[in-house]
């Protein structure tokens, strides 16, 4: 029984990295949801708005890079980059508004209408990033590796298992909350963002009350803009940037969204994080934890992974079907249904 | 030439016993006997035809005003065009003559955002709150216009509706219905309006809150404010209205003081259950 180094194997395979993961999922599905509330459809080109997002930024980041800079003291070059990737992302997502949403909303049109429409701007977006950057695998982290590496921390406490705590991992959950903490203060306490929250609630309304609708959709997708290239550049810096990664990524995001609740800002958070748990829970072999606790003698022969991680979006999507059929909403109340 | 057989030219040639030359034929017009009397109206929907969208017209010649300081009520059996002529009047209908004109200037082309900037508050009869949000953010979103300070309108408000005050943080759904009337109202009024327009602010509250709307609405009528409103009510309604309008079939049927509507027989008849 070594509950300490079960503890820590834990820690470093399961819940850090899914607290990193979840924070991606968490932003991500944060722009899922805020398109869903104030232009109501659900945007398909989101995966690929967060893979162009990126692109920019890695090449800036490239281009930094060239010039003989090696990450901002301990933080990675990226950042720099950031502000640079969500303005190009920003013109891009106002640009494909002006050129496709807007035309059917002067038209009135159904929201399914925009979800294909969304479709097709997906498949250009993608085409477009694939076309720059091409489709391999993309790094761009650099700066320092590590907080808190395994072979440090393995020194610091004399434990057998090792904890290491990736700068990326830290960044991620860092700037994941300042992006949250931000994005709610935006929505409950100024005029703008409560505007935003008036017309989600009641176009009609919002607009008899001098609510300007055009305004209230470029600043959502300026917004959505920012989160998106914020996830994107996470993402890429805890893992790798590759075009087609990015695409599927759509799939546990939306599921974040809808398991949280469509529209629900904080359900969005909130299903980030039990998409991403559940995700690495369930597709890691748990065989080491358990022979820390299980007395001597008594180790599993098999790996006890439940389902290998080439299923893991199965995983989302088993989720998404148990919260549907027992809370249609979602989790936190949603607009949908 | 008309079917008056007096009026009628057979034999008329004989000029030695008629003088050919012919005598004046203009008539007197005998007026409408029911006076509109929309001389002083503060806001009025003149003459009002249309309908909604390319559809059929609903509103045919209909007329509907309201003086300064006063109440003027719409009555009328169900689908007469009641909330059609106040959506008329407020720029949600395609009205295709007539014209609207708010303190004598003409606003029939302008948009129904156009027209809150010019002073009109509009209440609908449904979806008329911001539901997932405070009451106060309900207020604040009313005065979305205003770039002043609107904390005096919002204790003018309060005061006028103090269960608001209690309940500013709480989600304006969540409320009762005869509450979040009062919220719908209360945020129309955030714009300081120079002319309210309800429309079936009593629809589905109880009769007891009915009566408190109805002594709230008089309240507000006592600001200054006039009020143009739409009832189902007709008999309540038309006892706190200075001038009410029965409309049948998007025309007008009856107008008049709201005492002289009451009284009137074949209003009681037709429209107030005898």
């Amino acid at each position: 029984m070594d509950f300490l180094n079960a503890f820590v194997a834990l820690l470093n395979f399961v819940i850090i990295p899914a607290t990193a993961y979840g924070a991606q999922l968490a932003l991500g599905a944060l722009g899922v949801t805020l398109i869903y509330g104030i232009l109501r459809f659900s945007n398909f080109a989101h995966g690929d708005t967060m893979a162009f997002g990126t692109m920019v930024v890695i090449l800036c980041t490239w281009g930094l890079q060239a010039l003989g800079m090696d990450g901002i003291g301990p933080l990675p070059t990226a950042l720099l980059a950031l502000p640079v990737g969500i303005a190009a992302t920003g013109l891009l997502v106002i640009g494909t508004d002006r050129a496709v949403y807007r035309f059917y909303r002067t038209q009135k049109a159904k929201p399914v209408i925009y979800v294909i429409a969304s479709l097709g701007v997906m498949f250009i977006m993608n085409g477009i990033v694939r076309f720059i950057i091409g489709v391999d695998d993309q790094r761009f982290g650099d700066g320092e590796r590590f907080i808190i590496s395994a072979r440090t921390f393995r020194e610091m406490t004399g434990l057998e298992e090792g904890l290491a705590f990736r700068t990326s991992q830290g960044l991620t959950i860092a700037v994941a909350v300042i992006a949250v903490v931000l994005l709610f203060w935006f929505l409950n306490r100024t005029r703008t963002g409560k505007s935003m929250r008036a017309f989600s609630d009641n176009e009609d309304l919002a607009l008899l009350s001098g609510i300007n609708p055009e305004r209230v959709v470029m600043i959502t997708w300026l917004i959505v803009a920012a989160l998106a290239t914020t996830a994107g550049v996470l993402y890429g810096l805890d893992k790798s940037f590759k075009p087609f990664t990015y695409f599927q990524l759509l799939l546990p995001i939306f599921a974040a969204a809808i398991v949280g609740g469509l529209g629900n800002p904080v359900g969005a958070i909130l299903g980030g994080f039990v998409i991403a748990f559940s995700e690495v829970g369930v597709t890691y072999a748990f065989r080491k934890v358990v022979t820390y606790l299980a007395p001597g003698g008594w180790e599993p022969e098999g790996l006890l992974q439940l389902l290998s991680t080439d299923y893991k979006f199965a995983v989302s999507f088993g989720i998404l079907l148990i919260v549907l059929l027992f809370r249609p909403t979602g989790i936190m109340k949603g607009k949908s249904v | 030439m008309s079917d008056n057989p007096y009026q009628n030219d057979r034999g008329n040639m004989d000029f030695s016993i008629v003088n050919p030359r012919e005598g004046g034929d203009m008539q007197p017009s005998p007026g409408t006997g029911h006076a509109m009397s929309t001389a002083s109206a503060f806001l009025i929907g003149d003459t009002m035809t249309g309908g909604y969208g390319n559809g059929p017209n609903i509103l045919h010649d209909c007329t509907i005003a309201v003086d300064a300081g006063e109440i003027a009520v719409i009555v009328g059996p169900n689908g007469a065009g009641k909330s059609t002529a106040m959506k008329a009047v407020f720029g949600m209908l395609n009205v295709r003559q007539g014209s609207v004109r708010l303190d004598g200037e003409d606003i029939t082309d302008l948009t129904p955002q156009a027209r809150v900037a010019k002073g009109m508050g509009f209440v609908p009869q449904t979806n008329n709150i911001f539901a997932s949000m405070s009451v106060e953010e309900n207020l604040e979103m009313g005065a979305f216009i205003r770039r002043d300070d609107i904390r005096e309108t919002m204790e003018q408000v309060y005061e006028l509706f103090p269960i608001l005050k209690d309940k500013r943080r709480q989600a304006a759904g969540e409320l009762s219905g005869g509450q979040r009337q009062q919220v719908a109202v209360g945020r129309a009024l955030m714009t300081k309006p120079k002319v309210l327009m309800l429309d079936e602010p009593t629809a589905g509250v109880s009769p007891i809150v009915m009566d408190e709307l109805f002594d709230r609405i008089i309240e507000v009528s006592r600001t200054g404010i006039p009020i143009l409103m739409v009832e189902q009510n007709a008999r309540q309604a038309l006892e706190i209205a200075d001038k009410g309008y029965v409309l049948v079939q998007g025309r007008n049927a009856h107008t008049g003081t709201g005492k002289e509507l009451l009284e009137d027989p074949e209003v009681r008849r037709s429209f107030l259950g005898g």
